[in-house]
């Protein structure tokens, strides 16, 4: 079995949110979710200015503590390394986002199909998509995945549920690499079993120091950043994204 | 269709480097299209080219039973190898919008106010607008204009229209970065900005350059970063010259937070540097410049039968520049028939002497040292004499080299590209492995060398853009121009106003600068065609036809697809039938065509297509029959020699005809090198302009800066009085392009609105804290006008204290619910005209203004 993990070589990033684009598209996620979020920090003062980007996705922990907190057993660790949110049994309690020290939950308060940017239902749009919503439906997602055969790909599935980052398990599972990582145009992102010592995601691991977000909590989260630092209390956030919800 | 990872991609050096290698290696849409789900729905997908950036980069759209759900980057692609930018993501939105143009629309109210349309059948509009463009061409084939903005690939049906139906046309590039392109043309003979050969080279000046967040020159977003971060891995250095940190991001290894519109005297600094410093080539500067060539007191090259003349250290008396066998002169002072002479290197050396780094500073607000040493590090990392070998071919080496682009639309954005040209010419980088270069693809000489060395300036009457005029005789055609001409011809010596205009997915009154003028111009025109995909600002004002255009269900291109080092084609192809009622453009214009009469026959819109598309003989259209858009593909393709036709494009999506030889690429080594011209150092022509300028009593404003060396002078706006502090620059933002994407939902909640850029510390200084709404308001020197919007100011510690900075693509370009109240457009500041463009008529993007609550 695998053990996936995520590299992100912050050398590499140029802050330009394609992999949050990819993320959106892929995943059908509604408004306001960003499952990947690409930070734009500042550091220093004036001319002593330092920027930088940090992607965050789901840090796909392997002592969860959204996992632990979880009463209905739909927030699971599987034995690949994905942390996956099983949306039929979720009765959107929020204590995972509550218990996530990195905010990548996401609650949908309203009717997804309702949240999608635009009203969809025109007809001459409908004559097209034949009533997709969003008109960019993405069918892979309704599959089942992982020995479990749980409803866990995707987004926009129900009001009151919670979802997040899946790592993409619906293209995990065919053999491909997270939306956010085969769209990187700076290929600043990384995916790939760490008991491969090929892997890309191993080879950069040896090759450059690493750390990983909170990791003082013991978290222990999946993904690595190389390349840079932690963001500290001096990192300033720019050009942030501010949603209409 | 299967994509297939085409065998090409083994040869080329851009693999190079493990981790991209290894990227592309993964064969992922081959692996995704192999294993499509079983399930029952038809999945299958179809290459095409993005419709949104500038680049075209190559696509994918996967279908589900005929229904796009998303586009990914194309594998095979040299510009975007398999990965797509934000705004290329997104797009799958804007091919759904329920808020798209759906019918052809006739305005119903009156014009200058926001439209009201009725529907009608593409029958009935085309029949409006091709009366109206065949009752003006009978009366004057100049009362009709085109214009349209950025051309989405080769413009071949552009010109066909602009050919068939004699239109005047106008362009956008004053509003991008034609400033260094006329720079360039006119200097090295190749059309462009600047940017490096970033598979050599080691030391780069990103002058102004968003590298992280839109541009570069000739290419938009994807390649250059890609091209960047291997140079940056294997250790090139880049230093940001920019009065914002913000676009080289973390990738500059040193930032000179430059004054804004100083560019000009940095560069004339560095020059001055080089010459003290020695660092110069002076056997390129001999053999492939005009730098020996002998000037006389009265600033005219010495001429003998018509050849310049240089002044022999062999025979030491005056030749031919290219005698054989002589030993030309750079430096020194010479009698030629009794009068004194010198060559053109000597003049420039004396008119750089003052430009010194002190000097410099003291105007750019760059310490001293700080150009001192750049120049130290530009002479010594440009290695001059040394060579390198390139699949066999011997280069002269020299790692160094400028990339710019925008930052050229300046009020001496000419000259101080210029400028930049001459830093690299004494350092010998132009065309050199690892050095300056202009163009993409193959060192190609452009037609515009001699053009604009040979330019004649006429009596009046002149078009509505001033063509050979003494206005601008080197000449962009801006549209701001245009408008300030159509409200006042006589002053310009135009004897006409023009009545029709078709605008062709351009958006002047939101994407070109001074917004009050060019509503003035547009108001003019009588009849107004609009053909776009949403209702854009300038339809909502002022249009009286709406023609819907498909955004990616349509057939354009050809596209090129090369990302420097690899020559290849690709086409956008429709993916999925066009939504609602909209067209493909080149179907609406045979159309158009067939009813204006102007279709068929010799000289005919088909004729004038089998001419830009320079078709054989045996593929050409025939004259007398409407073909379909797919078959004007297919002859296209067959006639390129590709025997499939439209159908490999179908198939593959791109063809890469492989890499460019270094003998084709590297203009020391091209046969004959540089294309057998003589770069310019000195601007012989360019003294002829001023003269006749003078001659003809135009304004000193428009003939100054006409010097056959660029020479410093004080911007205009630093006439504006004192309480206007602030320099006002813009830029743009990578999750939008121009005003193309303000309105899709995905970008626009990624980048809502419109916002300033301050230092904390100005903000201070004025009681202004992080997020609070303030009034910027700009002041024209020369007239006095001011202009000011209301804007939320947002701190930044990347911008220098005395300027402040706005994003283009904001202030409701289209009418729709997501760019509704979006805030302030950057382009409603910047004036046009006297003090605000360049010599050649492109638009300054600088202005003075004053900042409060």
């Amino acid at each position: 079995m695998a053990r996936y993990a995520m590299v992100i070589d912050l050398d590499r990033c140029t802050g330009c949110r394609a992999c949050m684009m990819a993320c959106k598209v892929e995943n059908n996620t509604p408004q306001a979710n960003f499952w990947m979020y690409v930070f734009r920090f500042e550091e220093g003062h004036y001319p002593n200015t330092h920027i930088w980007f940090m992607p965050r996705p789901c840090m796909h922990c392997d002592n969860p503590p959204c996992a632990k907190v979880c009463p209905v057993g739909a927030r699971y660790k599987r034995v690949d390394g994905l942390v996956a949110t099983d949306w039929d049994r979720c009765i959107g309690c929020r204590y995972c986002e509550v218990a996530c020290p990195y905010g990548v939950n996401y609650f949908n308060w309203k009717k997804p199909s309702k949240n999608y940017y635009l009203d969809w239902q025109a007809k001459d749009v409908q004559e097209v998509t034949g009533g997709a919503v969003p008109p960019y439906r993405n069918p892979d997602l309704d599959q089942p995945y992982g020995a479990e055969r749980r409803r866990t790909a995707g987004g926009g599935r129900l009001k009151g549920v919670i979802e997040k980052c899946t790592f993409c398990v619906h293209r995990v599972e065919r053999g491909q690499k997270p939306a956010c990582v085969q769209n990187c145009p700076l290929f600043a992102l990384h995916f790939g079993d760490l008991d491969d010592p090929n892997s890309t995601v191993s080879q950069l691991l040896r090759r450059k120091p690493s750390f990983r977000l909170l990791e003082e909590l013991g978290t222990e989260p999946r993904v690595y950043y190389v390349g840079g630092h932690p963001p500290s209390s001096e990192s300033h956030q720019i050009e942030e994204v501010r949603v209409r919800v | 269709m299967r994509i297939k990872r085409r065998t090409f991609l083994k040869g080329s050096a851009t693999a190079g480097g493990g981790l991209l290698a290894s990227h592309f290696l993964s064969r992922q849409l081959e692996t995704l299209v192999a294993q499509q789900s079983g399930s029952s729905p038809k999945e299958d997908w179809i290459p095409t080219t993005c419709w949104i950036g500038k680049q075209d980069c190559g696509m994918v759209a996967r279908r589900i039973d005929g229904r796009v759900v998303n586009f990914y980057g194309h594998p095979d692609h040299p510009r975007n190898r398999g990965t797509l930018c934000p705004k290329g993501v997104a797009q799958i939105m804007a091919l759904y919008d329920p808020n798209r143009v759906k019918t052809p629309l006739i305005r119903t109210n009156e014009k200058g106010i926001p439209g009201q349309w009725r529907q009608a059948s593409w029958d009935e509009a085309l029949t409006i607008v091709a009366q109206k463009i065949r009752e003006v061409r009978e009366r004057d084939p100049r009362l009709l204009v085109w214009q349209k903005g950025r051309s989405k690939a080769k413009p071949f049906y552009d010109e066909a229209f602009v050919k068939a139906s004699g239109a005047t046309k106008l362009t956008h590039g004053a509003f991008c970065s034609d400033a260094a392109y006329r720079a360039s043309e006119y200097t090295i003979g190749l059309s462009g900005g600047l940017h490096p050969d970033f598979r050599y080279t080691q030391f780069v000046l990103a002058w102004g350059w968003n590298l992280t967040a839109a541009g570069g020159n000739r290419l938009c977003w994807i390649t250059w970063p890609q091209q960047l971060i291997q140079a940056k891995e294997r250790g090139m250095k880049l230093v940001a010259i920019d009065p914002r940190l913000r676009g080289a991001g973390h990738f500059a290894d040193e930032w000179l937070p430059i004054r804004p519109a100083t560019d000009l005297a940095l560069a004339l600094a560095l020059c001055q540097q080089l010459i003290a410093r020695d660092t110069i080539d002076r056997a390129y500067l001999s053999q492939y410049t005009n730098a020996p060539f002998l000037v006389g007191e009265d600033g005219f090259f010495l001429r003998h039968h018509g050849k310049e003349l240089v002044w022999d250290m062999a025979s030491n008396a005056p030749r031919p520049y290219d005698a054989p066998g002589i030993v030309p002169a750079l430096e020194g002072e010479y009698l030629v028939d009794g009068r004194s002479a010198k060559p053109a290197f000597q003049l420039f050396r004396e008119h750089v002497a003052q430009y010194t780094p002190e000097w410099a500073a003291e105007i750019c607000g760059v310490p001293a040292e700080a150009i001192e040493r750049l120049a130290q590090e530009l002479g010594e990392n440009a290695r001059i004499g040394s060579t390198i070998v390139i699949d066999g071919i011997e280069v002269p080496y020299r790692p160094v080299a400028i990339m710019t682009y925008h930052v050229a639309q300046q009020e001496l954005g000419f000259q101080a590209v210029r400028a930049m040209l001459l830093i690299m010419m004494l350092l010998g980088a132009i065309g050199a492995a690892g050095g300056q270069r202009i163009d993409l693809g193959p060192w190609k000489l452009h037609e515009n060398f001699e053009k604009l060395d040979k330019i004649q300036i006429k009596d009046p009457p002149y078009n509505i853009y001033l063509k050979d005029s003494p206005y601008f005789p080197i000449n962009s055609n801006s549209s701001a121009i245009v408008a300030k001409v159509m409200q006042n011809p006589d002053k310009y010596g135009v004897d006409y106003i023009p009545e029709v205009i078709i605008i062709h997915m351009c958006n002047p009154l939101a994407a070109f600068a001074s917004t009050p003028d060019l509503f003035e111009g547009y108001k003019k025109f009588k009849f107004v065609v609009v053909i776009d995909a949403w209702l854009s600002t300038t339809a909502d004002l002022f249009a009286d036809v709406v023609l819907p255009a498909a955004v990616l269900e349509k057939y354009e291109g050809p596209a090129a697809a090369s990302d420097q080092y690899l020559d290849a084609t690709a086409l956008r192809l429709p993916v999925m039938e066009p939504l609602f009622q909209s067209r493909g453009e080149i179907e609406i214009y045979l159309d158009l065509c067939e009813k204006a009469g102007i279709l068929y026959g010799p000289g005919g819109y088909l004729d004038q297509v089998n001419k830009a598309l320079h078709l054989s003989d045996e593929h050409r259209l025939p004259l007398d029959r409407k073909p379909t858009v797919r078959e004007i593909f297919d002859r296209w393709a067959k006639s390129a020699g590709i025997s499939e036709g439209v159908a490999y494009f179908e198939k593959y999506g791109v063809k890469v005809a492989g890499p460019i030889p270094p003998k084709k690429f590297y203009g020391y080594v091209t046969d004959p090198p540089f294309g057998g011209v003589r770069h310019r150092l000195y601007g012989e022509s360019l003294l002829r302009y001023q003269r006749d300028m003078q001659q003809r009593g135009v304004d000193t404003s428009y003939w100054r800066d006409y010097t056959p060396f660029p020479t410093w002078r004080k911007p205009t706006m630093e006439e504006s009085p004192p309480t206007y502090d602030l320099y006002l620059i813009s830029y743009k933002l990578i999750e939008h392009k121009q005003s193309r994407s303000a309105q899709i939902p995905l970008l626009a909640e990624l980048a809502p609105r419109a916002w300033l850029d301050i230092n904390p510390r100005t903000a201070r200084e004025r009681g202004i804290q992080d997020g609070d709404e303030v009034w910027v308001e700009s002041h024209n020197a020369l007239t006095g006008e001011t202009r000011r919007v209301r804007i939320v100011a947002r701190y930044r510690e990347g911008i220098r204290p005395d300027t402040v900075a706005i994003p283009h693509h904001f202030g409701e370009a289209v009418r729709h619910p997501w760019a509704a109240a979006n805030g302030a457009a950057a382009n409603s500041l910047f004036f046009t005209g006297e003090g605000y463009v360049a010599n050649t008529s492109d638009q300054s993007f600088h202005v003075k203004v004053r900042v409060y609550k």
